[in-house]
This record gives C-alpha cells, sequence and structure tokens, in this order.
C-alpha cells in the first residue's frame, strides 16, 4: 500500500560525490599500503628518537609556549575574513534602490560587521599583537 | 427567604450536575427524593448564609501561634513568652468563635426556639486540592475531585468551637504555671507549639467543610496527643503510652479512611454541602421505611465511620490506650483526653448523623458499644487507686454515655452531655493536677487525704467538690445531670433498646460510687500526705519532672502497709493564681451552662419524649444543624408509668444518690488513716482483682494480637533475609557487573573514543536500516498485500519506505 | 520594489528582518564586545568588571527576550523566547559559579610584580567565550534554518573548547580541551554531513521549508531516503552535544579535566543547545506519523529509542563505579540525557499543537533542562567551594567520595545544597527534579512507549544507588581527615557559594511554583504541523480514522 518513490535522479546527481569519496579513500589507503608494502623498514636505534640528528631531547614536550605567531596569524584572518566578506557585499549593493529601506538595511548590517572586526583589531591592539619586540 | 432560596437551587443544580457524572443507579433515587423533597427539606446541609473573612482567624490564629512558640525554640527564649503567646491566640480564636456564633445563631434572633433558624456558612481560605481525571476534559468542566481549605460553620461546629477554643485558652493559663517546671528546658515551648497545633488540627476536624480537611484534622490532633502524651520522652511508659495511643487511633483511623473513600466512591464528592443534599434522598427512603432499598454501600459507610468514631473516642475494643495516655502532663490529658479531642468522635457521628439513620446496623453498633464502654469502663474505675487513671476511665465511661446517646437517637442528648462533659472533666483533670503538683507527683489516694483542710487549697477543693457533683450526676442543680438525664431518658423512651438504659442507669450508680470514693478519701478525712517521687529531685523549687507514671505501675500491687513517711522538710506546695483563677472560673461556669442544657420544664409541656427538642439552646445548636433530622420511627415508650424522661429523672436521682451514700459509708466514715477505709474490708476475691488489674484486657490483646504478629513476624523476617534481600543484591550486583563490563570502553585515549564514535554511528545506521527495511513490507504487506510488482521493485532497490 | 531583485536577495531580505528577532542576541554581543575589551585593562578594577559586565549583559538580553516574544519561522515557532530566557537565567548562576575560574595566581603575581603580563592574562578571553557561548546557545534555540543552526551549534562549542582547556593550570585541563576539541569536530563533522543531506533530500535549508517538503514527499509515498539519512545522522551528530551514545565516551574525561565551576557549564549549555537542535531537527520531520498519527518516522524514531535507552543504561550503570565526584556527575549527565530523549521521542501529544504539560514531551524536555540544569550546577557549585593546595603549590578543587564526607557536619551550607541537589537529580517527590521526571514519564504513557517507560522507571532505580551513596557520604558519614592531604577549606569566592544557594533555593522553590513554568513549557513546547497535515482520504479510511481535533486546517 505504501508506495516507495526513488526521487528522479536523487541518487543519479550524488554520482560526482560518490566518485570523490572514492578516490579519496582509495588514495589514502593506497599510500599507507604502497607504503607499507614497497618502502624499506630499518627500526631501533637511532630511528626510535624524536630527533633523529642525534640530539638528546630535553625537558617535557607538553610544555606552554608563546602564541604570539598565531596571534599574528589570527589577526591576519580577522582583516581577510572581512575581506571576503566585503567583497560580495559590495558587488550586490550597487543593485539595490537608493534610499529604499532595503538599502539602509544593508548598510546597517555591513556596518555592524565592521564595527566588529574593529573591536577584534581593538582587541589584538591591547593584547600586545602589534609590539614587535 | 428570597436569599436563601437561590443558594439552594445553586446546590440542587450541582447536585444534578454531580448525579450525572457519577452513573450510580443508586444516585437516581437520590435525584428523585431530592426533587420531590425539594423546598422544605432538602436544604440538609446546604449553605444557607455566609460568614466574614475573619472566621477564618479560629483556626489560623492557633497555627500562628505554633509558629511563633516554634519560632520562641529556635530562639531557645526561656520564660513565659510561649505561654503568653498561645492564651493570646487562643482567646483570640474563642474571641472570633463567639464572633461567628452570633453571627451563625444570633443573627436570627436567637428567641423562639425555632429548629431551623441558624445558617450555616462556608468560609474558604484557598483552593486546596482540585482534580481532573477523566480523559479529555474541558477546560470549564467541574473538577472531579476538591476538597477546598474551607470552613463550614454551622451551630454544631459552633456548639464544639465553643468550648474547644474556650477550655484550651483556660488550660493554656493554667498550664503556664503547671509547666514552670520545664522552663529552663526547651520543653516548655514545645509543649505550647504542639498544643496551638493541637488546637488548629482540632478546628480543620471539626470546622472543615469536607472530609478531608476533616481527615488531616483528625491525623492531626492524633499527632498532637502523641507528642504531648510522650512529652516526657525519657520515660520509656511516656513513650510506650504515646505508641501505644498512636496505633490503637491508627486502627480507628483505617476505618475513618475506608468510609472517606467509600463516600467519595459512592456520591462522587467529600463536600458537605453536596454531600449533605445527596444524603437526604436516601433519608427520605430510611424514613418511609424502604432501608432495602439502600445500597450497601451507603449503609457501610457510617460503620466504617464508626470504627473511627470509637477508635478516637476510646470505646471498646479500642478503649485501651486513653488510661496509658494519662502520662502526658496535666493540661494535656484535661483538653486532649478528656475535654476535646475524645470528643472527637462524638462529632462524626452528630454531624453524620442523617448518613447513620440511613444505615439499619450504624447506630445499633454506636449504642452497644457505647453502653458497654460506660460500664465496663465504670467497674475498672471502681477498683483503682491512681487518681488520674480513675478519672481517665470515667471518662471512658462519659465517652461511652454519649455515643449510647446518640445511638438511641438522641443527638441532642449526646452533644449536650459532650459539652457539659468537657467542662466538669476539664474541671476535674485540673484540680487532680493541682494535687498532682502540690504533692511531688502523689496520685495515689491511699496517701493522700485531707487536702481540704490545708491552707491554700480551698479553691482546688471547691472544683472538684463542684466536678464530682457533676459527674455523679447531683440532681438539679449539675449541669451533668441534665446532659446525663436526657441521655438515659432517650434510651428508656427507645423501645428496643431499653436495656441499653438499664445499662447507663446501673453505670450512673456505679460513677457516682467512684468519683465520690475519690472525693471522700482524698479531700476529705484525716490529714495526712506522702509525697511522690519527685521531692528528691527539688528541695523547694517548682522544678519537677512529673515522674508519676512509673510508680503508677507499681502502686497497682501496693498493699498499703509499705507506707513510706513523708520526708521531713516536704510542704505541700499549694497552686498559685493561674491555677486558682482557671479552677474557679470553671467551677463557675459549669453553673453558668446549666440553663443551657435544661429544658426547664417545657418538654412535661409537649407530652412527648423528643419534643424538647425545639426548646433550649443545645436544642437548638444540635436540632438546626446537620445533625438535626428527625429519625424514623418515632414510637416513645414509657418508663415507670410516666414519659421516659421523668421516669429517668426520678430514677437516676436515685441511683446517682445511692452511690454517693455508699461512697460515704465505706470512704469516709469512720476512716483513720489515708490508706484503709471500710472498703477494704469487703472482699470480693478474683472478681477485685480482676477489676484492679482492668479485667485483663490489656493482656488479652497481648496475647490475641501481639504474639501471633510477632510469630508472623519472625517468619517473615527470615523470608525477608533469605529470599527477597537475596533477589534484591543480586538485581544490585546486576548494573555493577553490567558497569565493569561498559567500563572498558572508557580507555581514556582519544583516537579510541573517536573510533568508538564513529563504529557506533555506522553502527546504529546500519542497525536501523536493517530493522526498518523487512518490517516496513511485513506490516504494510499484513494489512493491506500490495501489488506483488511494487513489492519486488522495493526490495531490488532497497529503498526505504516510511509509513507516513 | 522587492520584486526586481534576484531570489537570493529576497532571502536576504528576510534574513535582514529577522535579525530584529535577534535583539537579545545582538545585546549579548555588544555586551561581550565590551568585556572582551575592559579584560585586558592595567587597572584592577577595571578588569573586575567582566564578571559583572556579563551578568547586565545576560540580564539584559533576558529581559528583551522576554518583553520580544519572539516566534521564528520553524515548526516550533515558541521555543525561542523560553530557550533565550532561560539561557539568561542560567547564564545568571553561571556567572557566579565561573568566577575565579581563570587568572587567580596571575593576579597574585600581578599584585606581587606590579607588572600586568597582558599575554598570560586570560579574564577577557573567558569571559568573552564564555558570552560567545551563551549567545549561541539563545541562537540555536531561535534557529529557524540549518545553517543558522549549525553556526549557533558551534559559536555555542568553539568557545568551550578553550574554556575548558584554561580552566586549570594543570595538564589535565589541557587534555581535556584537546580531546573535546577533537571529538567534538568529529560530532560536528557527523551532524554538518547529515544537514547536507537533508538539504540534498530537500532541496531547502529553512526548517519550515524543509518540514514542507518532507510533507510533500510524505504524499507523494515516503519520505526520500536522504532525507532520512540526512535525519539520522544530523541526530546522531548532535548527540555529541548533549553527551548521548555513542558519542558520550568524552564527557567524564573532560568533565573531570575541566574545573568544577567549568564542568557545571559544560553539563547545562551545550546540552541545551543540544537538545534545541534535535528538537528543531527533529520536528522537521515531525510527530504526525504512526497509528496514532502521533509519532515520529519510523526510522527516527528507532533510532532515538535506541540511543535513549543506551544512553541512560550506561550512563547509569558507568555512574555507580566511580570514585570521583565529577565523574559521577558526568555519568549522571549523560543519563539523563536520556531521559530527556524519551520526551523527545514522546512528542507534543496527540494534539498536534501540545495542549496538555502532563502529555507534551518537548515540554517535558524544556521543563527538564531547566530543571536539570538547577541541580546539576548546584552539585558542581559544591565541589567548586572546596579546594586545598596540593603538594606542588597549585590549587586542587575537591572531587574524590572522600572529599564530601561528613560535608553537613564540617560545611554544613555546602553539605546542604550537595544533598537536596543530588537528592533533587534522583527526582524524590517534594523537590524539582520530580516535577520534571513527572512530565517525561506522563507525556511517553499517553504516546504509548510503555518499555520505554519501564526501562525509564528501572534506570532511575539504578541511578538512586549513586545519588543516595553522594547524599550518604555528605549527610550521614564522618569528615575523614586524612594525613596526607591538606583539609579541604572554603573558597574564597563567595559567588560560588551563591551559585550553589541560588540553585538549591531553585530546587525547592520552583517546585513549588513549578506551574507557571509549566505553562511556560507547554507554550514554548508548541509544535506546528505543517500546512496540509490532513491525511489523505483513503489512508485515513484504512488507519484509525484521526478525530477531528488531530487534522489541522492549513493555515
Amino acid at each position: 500500500m505504501i508506495e516507495v518513490v526513488l526521487a528522479d535522479g536523487a541518487v543519479s546527481s550524488y554520482i560526482p560525490v560518490m566518485l570523490l569519496l572514492t578516490m579519496a579513500v582509495t588514495f589514502g589507503a593506497f599510500n599507507v599500503i604502497a607504503s607499507r608494502l614497497i618502502g624499506p623498514r630499518r627500526d631501533g636505534g637511532t630511528k626510535g628518537q624524536t630527533y633523529e640528528s642525534g640530539m638528546a631531547p630535553i625537558g617535557t614536550a607538553r610544555k606552554r609556549f608563546n602564541v604570539r605567531f598565531y596571534l599574528i596569524a589570527m589577526v591576519f584572518l580577522v582583516f581577510d575574513i572581512e575581506i571576503i566578506f566585503l567583497y560580495p557585499w559590495a558587488t550586490t549593493f550597487p543593485n539595490l534602490d537608493p534610499g529604499s529601506t532595503n538599502a539602509q538595511v544593508w548598510l546597517f548590517r555591513i556596518l555592524f560587521f565592521m564595527a566588529t572586526t574593529v573591536v577584534a583589531y581593538i582587541y589584538g591592539l591591547r593584547k600586545g599583537v602589534f609590539r614587535f619586540d | 427567604m428570597v436569599g436563601a432560596t437561590l443558594p439552594i437551587s445553586i446546590v440542587e443544580l450541582l447536585l444534578s450536575g454531580a448525579i450525572a457524572q457519577s452513573g450510580h443507579d443508586a444516585a437516581g433515587h437520590a435525584a428523585a427524593a431530592a426533587s420531590h423533597a425539594a423546598p422544605a427539606a432538602g436544604s440538609l446541609g446546604a449553605v444557607t448564609g455566609t460568614l466574614p473573612q475573619w472566621t477564618l482567624l479560629i483556626p489560623f490564629l492557633p497555627l500562628l501561634g505554633c509558629v511563633l512558640c516554634g519560632v520562641c525554640a529556635v530562639l531557645k527564649i526561656r520564660n513565659k513568652l510561649p505561654a503568653l503567646i498561645t492564651v493570646a491566640c487562643l482567646a483570640g480564636a474563642f474571641a472570633a468563635t463567639v464572633g461567628a456564633y452570633m453571627q451563625t445563631v444570633g443573627g436570627s434572633g436567637g428567641g423562639g426556639g425555632g429548629g431551623h433558624h441558624a445558617q450555616a456558612a462556608v468560609v474558604k481560605a484557598w483552593d486546596w486540592i482540585s482534580f481532573h481525571w477523566r480523559d479529555n476534559p474541558s477546560p470549564s468542566a467541574a473538577p472531579d475531585f476538591v476538597a477546598n481549605f474551607s470552613f463550614y460553620v454551622d451551630s454544631l461546629t459552633c456548639l464544639w468551637m465553643l468550648f474547644v477554643t474556650g477550655l484550651a485558652t483556660l488550660i493554656g493559663l493554667y498550664a503556664s504555671e503547671y509547666m514552670a517546671g520545664d522552663l529552663k528546658t526547651a520543653g516548655y515551648a514545645r509543649f505550647y507549639a504542639a498544643f496551638c497545633l493541637f488546637v488548629f488540627s482540632m478546628a480543620c476536624l471539626v470546622m472543615g467543610d469536607n472530609l478531608l480537611l476533616l481527615y488531616l484534622g483528625w491525623e492531626g490532633v492524633g499527632l498532637c496527643s502523641y507528642l504531648l502524651i510522650g512529652y516526657f520522652y525519657k520515660k520509656p511508659s511516656a513513650v510506650a503510652a504515646a505508641k501505644k495511643a498512636f496505633i490503637m487511633n491508627r486502627i480507628g483511623d483505617f476505618g475513618l479512611s475506608m468510609g472517606l473513600m467509600l463516600t467519595y466512591v459512592q456520591f462522587g464528592t467529600v463536600e458537605y454541602a453536596k454531600l449533605f443534599p445527596m444524603v437526604q434522598g436516601y433519608l427520605d427512603l430510611a424514613q418511609h421505611g424502604k432501608m432495602s432499598e439502600i445500597p450497601w454501600m451507603v449503609q457501610v459507610i457510617p460503620v466504617l465511620f464508626t470504627l473511627g468514631a470509637f477508635g478516637k473516642s476510646a470505646q471498646l475494643p479500642l478503649y485501651v490506650w486513653l488510661p496509658d495516655a494519662m502520662e502526658g502532663p496535666t493540661p494535656v490529658s484535661a483538653l486532649i483526653h478528656a475535654a476535646t479531642m475524645v470528643t472527637a468522635g462524638v462529632y462524626l457521628v452528630a454531624r453524620f448523623f442523617p448518613l447513620y439513620l440511613c444505615s439499619e446496623w450504624a447506630l445499633p453498633i454506636v449504642a452497644w458499644g457505647g453502653a458497654l464502654t460506660a460500664l465496663l469502663a465504670a467497674t475498672i474505675g471502681m477498683a483503682q487507686f491512681d487518681i488520674k487513671r480513675i478519672m481517665a476511665y470515667s471518662t471512658v465511661s462519659q465517652l461511652g454515655f454519649m455515643f449510647a446517646g446518640l445511638g438511641v437517637l438522641g443527638a441532642v442528648g449526646g452533644a449536650s452531655h459532650v459539652f457539659t462533659h468537657a467542662f466538669f472533666k476539664a474541671m476535674l483533670f485540673l484540680s487532680c493536677g493541682a494535687v498532682m503538683h502540690g504533692f511531688a507527683g502523689q496520685l495515689d489516694l491511699r496517701k493522700l487525704s485531707g487536702v481540704a483542710w490545708m491552707p491554700g487549697w480551698k479553691i482546688v477543693t471547691l472544683a472538684m467538690f463542684v466536678g464530682c457533683l457533676n459527674l455523679a450526676g447531683f440532681p438539679f442543680i449539675t449541669a451533668g445531670f441534665w446532659s446525663k438525664d436526657m441521655i438515659i431518658g432517650d434510651a428508656m423512651g427507645n423501645h428496643g433498646l431499653q436495656a441499653i438504659g438499664w445499662i447507663l442507669l446501673f453505670t450512673a450508680g456505679l460513677t457516682a460510687y467512684y468519683t465520690f470514693r475519690v472525693f471522700f478519701r482524698v479531700f476529705a478525712g484525716p490529714v495526712e500526705y506522702h509525697p511522690g517521687d519527685e521531692v528528691h529531685a527539688h528541695a523547694d523549687d517548682h522544678g519537677h519532672d512529673h515522674g508519676h507514671g512509673e510508680h503508677a505501675k507499681g502502686d497497682e500491687t501496693h498493699d498499703g502497709s509499705e507506707s513510706r513517711h513523708a520526708s521531713e522538710h516536704f510542704h505541700p506546695h499549694a497552686p498559685g493564681w493561674a491555677i486558682n483563677i482557671v479552677l474557679l472560673t470553671l467551677a463557675i461556669a459549669s453553673f453558668l451552662i446549666i440553663p443551657l442544657v435544661h429544658p426547664f420544664g417545657k418538654a412535661e409541656n409537649t407530652g412527648d419524649g423528643h419534643g424538647h427538642a425545639a426548646a433550649f439552646w443545645s436544642a437548638t445548636m444540635v436540632g438546626s444543624s446537620t445533625a438535626g433530622v428527625e429519625p424514623p420511627h418515632a414510637e416513645h415508650a414509657k418508663f415507670l408509668g410516666m414519659t421516659a424522661h421523668e421516669g429517668a429523672m426520678y430514677a437516676s436521682i436515685a441511683v446517682g444518690l445511692l452511690g454517693i451514700a455508699v461512697a460515704f459509708v465505706l470512704h469516709y466514715v469512720g476512716r483513720r488513716t489515708a490508706a484503709v477505709s471500710k472498703a477494704d474490708a469487703i472482699r470480693l476475691g478474683g472478681v477485685q482483682t480482676a477489676a484492679q488489674h482492668k479485667w485483663y484486657v490489656d493482656e488479652l490483646y497481648h496475647f490475641l494480637i501481639v504474639m501471633p504478629l510477632r510469630v508472623l513476624s519472625h517468619i517473615f523476617h527470615a523470608f525477608d533475609k533469605l529470599i527477597v534481600d537475596g533477589l534484591v543484591n543480586l538485581l544490585g550486583w546486576m548494573p555493577r557487573g553490567a558497569g565493569h563490563t561498559v567500563r572498558r570502553t572508557q580507555s581514556g585515549v582519544m583516537h579510541d573514543y573517536a573510533l568508538r564514535m564513529a563504529g557506533g554511528v555506522a553502527l546504529i545506521v546500519l542497525a536501523i536500516w536493517f530493522l526498518n527495511t523487512p518490517a516496513g513490507d511485513g506490516d504494510d504487506g499484513d494489512a493491506q498485500p500490495p501489488p506483488a510488482a511494487h513489492a519486488s521493485v522495493e526490495r531490488a532497490e532497497g529503498v526505504e519506505g516510511v509509513r507516513p | 520594489m522587492t520584486q526586481a531583485l534576484p531570489s537570493t536577495m529576497l532571502a536576504a531580505v528576510s534574513m535582514g528582518e529577522k535579525f530584529v528577532a535577534m535583539w537579545p542576541e545582538a545585546f549579548l554581543f555588544i555586551t561581550t564586545c565590551v568585556v572582551m575589551v575592559l579584560g585586558l585593562s592595567k587597572s584592577l578594577p577595571v578588569r573586575r568588571m567582566c564578571a559583572p559586565l556579563a551578568g547586565v549583559g545576560l540580564i539584559g538580553a533576558g529581559l528583551i527576550a522576554a518583553a520580544m516574544t519572539p516566534d521564528t519561522l520553524c515548526p516550533l515557532p515558541s521555543m525561542a523566547m523560553y530557550g533565550k530566557v532561560l539561557a539568561a537565567g542560567i547564564g545568571l548562576v553561571l556567572v557566579c559559579l565561573l568566577a575565579g575560574t581563570v587568572d587567580r595566581d596571575f593576579e597574585s603575581d600581578v599584585e606581587r610584580t606590579g607588572w600586568f603580563d597582558v599575554i598570560r592574562s586570560k579574564r577577557a578571553e573567558f569571559w568573552a567565550f564564555f558570552l560567545f557561548s551563551l549567545t549561541g546557545l539563545m541562537l540555536t534555540a531561535g534557529a529557524d534554518d540549518l545553517i543558522l543552526l549549525f553556526l549557533a551549534l558551534e559559536l555555542t562549542s568553539l568557545p568551550t573548547y578553550v574554556m575548558v582547556a584554561i580552566s586549570t593550570r594543570r595538564d589535565r585541563s589541557m587534555e581535556a580541551g584537546v580531546k573535546y576539541f577533537f571529538l567534538g569536530a568529529l560530532g560536528a563533522a557527523m551532524f554538518l554531513y547529515g544537514f547536507a543531506f537533508i538539504y540534498g533530500g530537500t532541496g531547502h535549508t529553512g526548517l519550515q521549508d524543509i518540514q514542507r517538503e518532507v510533507r510533500a514527499q510524505v504524499d507523494a509515498g515516503g519520505i526520500n531516503e536522504l532525507t532520512m539519512l540526512g535525519l539520522v545522522l544530523a541526530v546522531v551528530g548532535i548527540c555529541f552535544k548533549i553527551a548521548a551514545v555513542p558519542m558520550h565516551f568524552y564527557t567524564p574525561d573532560v568533565y573531570q579535566g575541566s574545573s568544577a565551576s567549568m564542568a557545571g557549564y559544560l553539563a547545562f549549555v551545550p546540552k541545551a543547545a543540544g537538545f534545541f537542535a534535535i528538537m528543531l531537527v527533529v520536528s522537521c520531520a515531525g510527530w504526525g506519523f504512526g497509528e496514532s498519527r502521533a509519532e515520529l518516522p519510523g526510522m527516527l524514531r528507532d533510532v532515538l529509542w535506541i540511543i535513549a535507552v543506551l544512553t541512560m543504561t550506561v550512563g547509569n550503570v558507568l555512574a555507580l563505579l566511580q570514585s570521583s565526584v565529577k565523574r559521577i556527575l558526568a555519568y549522571s549527565s549523560i543519563a539523563h540525557s536520556g531521559y530527556m530523549l524519551v520526551g523527545v521521542i514522546a512528542g507534543p501529544g496527540l494534539d498536534g499543537r501540545g495542549g496538555e504539560f502532563t502529555r507534551n514531551g518537548l515540554a517535558a524536555v524544556l521543563f527538564y533542562l531547566l530543571s536539570y540544569g538547577v541541580m546539576t550546577v548546584g552539585a558542581f557549585a559544591v565541589l567548586a567551594c572546596l579546594e586545598r593546595r596540593s603538594r606542588d603549590g597549585e590549587i586542587e578543587e575537591a572531587d574524590h567520595v572522600a572529599d564530601i564526607r561528613g560535608l553537613c557536619k564540617t560545611h554544613p551550607v555546602l553539605g546542604w545544597i550537595m544533598v537536596v541537589s543530588v537528592v533533587g537529580l534522583l527526582g524524590l517527590p517534594p523537590l524539582l527534579g520530580f516535577f520534571g521526571k513527572l512530565p517525561l514519564f506522563t507525556s511517553a504513557i499517553s504516546a504509548g512507549e510503555i518499555p520505554l517507560v519501564v526501562i525509564l522507571a528501572i534506570n532511575s532505580a539504578i541511578a538512586a544507588y549513586y545519588y543516595l551513596r553522594l547524599a550518604y557520604l555528605c549527610y550521614i558519614d564522618p569528615p575523614e581527615t586524612s594525613p596526607n592531604l591538606a583539609p579541604l577549606r572554603a573558597t574564597p569566592f563567595g559567588s560560588r557559594r551563591v551559585a550553589g544557594m541560588l540553585s538549591a533555593i531553585g530546587v525547592v522553590v520552583l517546585a513549588v511554583v513549578g506551574g507557571k513554568l509549566a505553562d511556560a513549557t507547554v507554550t514554548a513546547g508548541r509544535y506546528i504541523p505543517p500546512a496540509g497535515q490532513t491525511q489523505q482520504p483513503e489512508r485515513a479510511a484504512d488507519d484509525d480514522a484521526p478525530t477531528p481535533e488531530h487534522v489541522v486546517a492549513p493555515h
């Protein structure tokens, strides 16, 4: 009584996805297996050390260290993403009816967005990101 | 009358609605009965007036007092503040009661003695319980079960609350001096907190407008009784007595709770204002002699109520807790175990008197139970030596009188006797308490004599004397005489139950004897005293811990030869102003209430045994309440050739005076010492010993009930230990075992977790897939086979179908 | 005018109008920005403004939410307001609880050296993340679109990863944070995958559109298998947020690794977000299936059924064996998720719009979220209030069961908070937990899920063992003084005690005034069936004919 219907093309349109998935899995598996099979293996001795150069590791690896580089990267991201968001907005905004409510909403929205990036900027400033000492 | 008819019609509307809901065929009778009896009698129990909201002060002032006393206990206040709070709150409640009484009865003029002039009102405090439980209730439908925290005030309620709050105020004042010995401990505030809580519970019991609130109060007074009997909780006998009282009462409460539930099952409501109009229907059947048409359930309910009433009011076979309850402080004995709480059973019967009339068995049970209890307790009381216990047995006996009065269709007599008894029995107890207080806990009548002649004991003696006269039923000048006479007269006038009249008459003689036995031995005669056990504890301060319980037990086997001489330095401690004022007030009040319960000759004018019901105050109070229904089969027997009441009056005058005379001869004439009197010369052998041992009823109960239960409990204990506990332990270990298994998955390693999460998701998705695919086909295939082609297509493509 | 715009822009315009419904979140966001900057000030009084400001922001957001009654465009339109007010309310208690979690030793260093090392300071970040996370929670409650839902969920979760890692100075916290982050990413991937499938199966991201499309598919014969797969994956993926089997593994490790105050936070905020999300996702399919027309579609129901049973059983059974109070509470958190899933399965009841409190499973879940939040925060607050200096000089909070032994005698207030909280969690009648659990039972019974109710009851009985053990330890056991450990002292942060007391009072008081709350949850748990819920005539004739109330006219 219950009719089971396969939507037209519902699966077939996913064939590229499946293909990609298969390729990804195959590629990963192939590399792992191949390196196991083909690569030569010489275990033990210096091979097991942290640094194969022969230098003995000092202290523990579980240690906190300065994250300033990450901070710089984050500041970059803040501005990078701002640009990414600004582009589509900038291309669309001229199409809006000037002075309409819609345009005002759009303007307000991007100003709000930019204000948040300004806050991020202030945060970075206070955190000392721009002090390269 | 216009104002009055409107609420009645509303009640009838509600009534018809309730009947439509309840769906019992019996309710059809009720509807029919209610419709043809509509204008005249359909108003039974109906709300006919209103009362101002300050009526709520009656229950809630004592509750406030309880809270404040509790605060005092927490703040460790060690002065008489709790007593002050209590007396103030209770006096306020009394004033409110008087106000409510004026509104209820006085508003209609009070004159004319008309039976149905007092109004009935419901004062609502708040919505308490309101349930829907039928399917798909519409929001506007009336709830299926309603019990509001509201109070039903009619004349019967007023009658009860007047003496409850009035006596509680006086006894609270008395206790402020009596309990002063406990001022240094937390006990004083604790005592008063429980005292106030008791009055609140009693108010709920008497004033509640539904059975559930009555039940709440019923349990509340039981709790307070337990707390106060066990007030000296360091004394094993007090703890045992408290436990005994509680357990005995539970048996009775079982009956009451069953009755409550059956009432709901049968009538679909527990609210008086809706319940009594339905009872009216059955009552009409009963009055027309159609007893067989009343469903058995209606007839069973009052029997169950009776069980509850007999437990609370200490009647056969549940009376044994009351004498032991004398372990509590004397003010408690006076208020709870003599004047008020024990009359709750009488109230229950009186309140549901119409329902009792609908039952063939309930009233005879009440009558015979009451009469036999009266006789039994009086015989025990004759042989006891502890004066407080004598008073306790006399209470049991007098309660028996009240039940017998109700049972022989004399609701007025029963209720009047409750009223008068409350006054004189409280007075007797308080007098005994004063003696006990002054003589360091001495209660043995063989060790005290001539108290009347000692300095400072005049008022106590006077009060005791007045109380004894009342209890003995001294003719004409005592209220007790008139109320007791009413009961005996009703019994004599009842054709089928004249035997009860004879029993009560005989008991009245015994009562006069044992009452004056106490008076002549303790208050009259040569001056002699031996202090009680508490003398060593405190030389001359007022503190004492009331250790009378233990030696009261020992005294039963005491033969009088071991007369320990009074300590040289002991001086009796005469009562102070608080005790004296209270006793004096009560003594005066006991005379003032005579006109309230006395027909003053109007009865004779009617020439009818029940004619006086419309004549005097207590009759009005009872007659205009739900108890004021005309009983069926009003055939009146003659007694001694006169109307039953006249005959009973002369007969009871004779037996009363005879009893006093016997006591005078045996216990006063020629008595030289406290211990020995002429009565000791009379040897009755086994009968006397058995009476001293309370007819071995406690031992009988122990053998018949406690022992088998104990054996059974050992068997159950073994079963419980071996099998039940074993099973439970097994069940307890199962989850732990499962835990140990599942625990291995919590390795703490992140990639294990990730693997398990992914695996879990895969498993679930697969499980669902396999679970649903065949199931979906199967289910739908059963219902109506789909075309074969479709099915095969489904399987081939493995497509999941979901039933909408 | 709008007709001139392309269709994507039309959608964007509706987004703009939607922004109006987000005033609470916007307010909270602005507060966050302020807090984030103020926390970096060199002046200690200014830095100390962070937590009070967060509280002000929450109060403001809560008031705005309560005033706006923002109905969203989704099958559960009224949940947003309840969710936002709930988030603000419990958030306020959490502000009290989280005081002093970070920067404690740092501040004493600052006092000693007089030098404020801005890089080492974590206060600003911590409180900003706290508010971000609550903003995410509010957004989740008000989400009406899969994309918004995903972003909101991640906004809720991402800050918590960091907060866990910095909640104590121990390596354990770092480990917990990392575990939480990676496993959380796995979970997020899972439900994002599910969202993608839902989009693939229906062609929409708006919840109401999806609901309409699913209805169309049902009318056409059956739910599309991609949609179904997407729903299942989404539900299972969100199970990470609510700590349900099979995504529960991280829970005890993370709770134990973070500070007690943070664990209390984790027990409520992500769980609430997860339940809002699950209810929203599930409501796309709707409770209009089965013979009674009030069940979930078979597969979805089975998934939730299996998850619920496994979750409550695993949580309770494992809690029996623990000796760490935090782990016990973590497993109890798992178990409670299982209980709440029962309400999701039961659904809004026969009357599709959810009429009565005792029959509306969604209302039961929403009520339970509140009661669970109050009770569990109380229990964690007790742990957060007790501390000792361990050998290495670090602050260590109470965790082992021996630490709370005899607490009612040594620290009476804390002891009683613990007793009230765990007895409430157990669900004993006078307390809030009972009134939370009761509608779960009744709604499941009225939905006909009797086996589930039986399992729920058995699990409640198992849970009694460890809850009563905690109460017993506090109340009856004598205090234990171990020679190896320094004695526990009360924490200097009085507001944590306030949080505990607020919770304990809530457990008692909310039970008394629960009627009003129940009404609020019934309103919040209102489910709008898709337009055209009326079944086709031939089907209605086959099955039990639906009674008129169940047929909702299209609107």
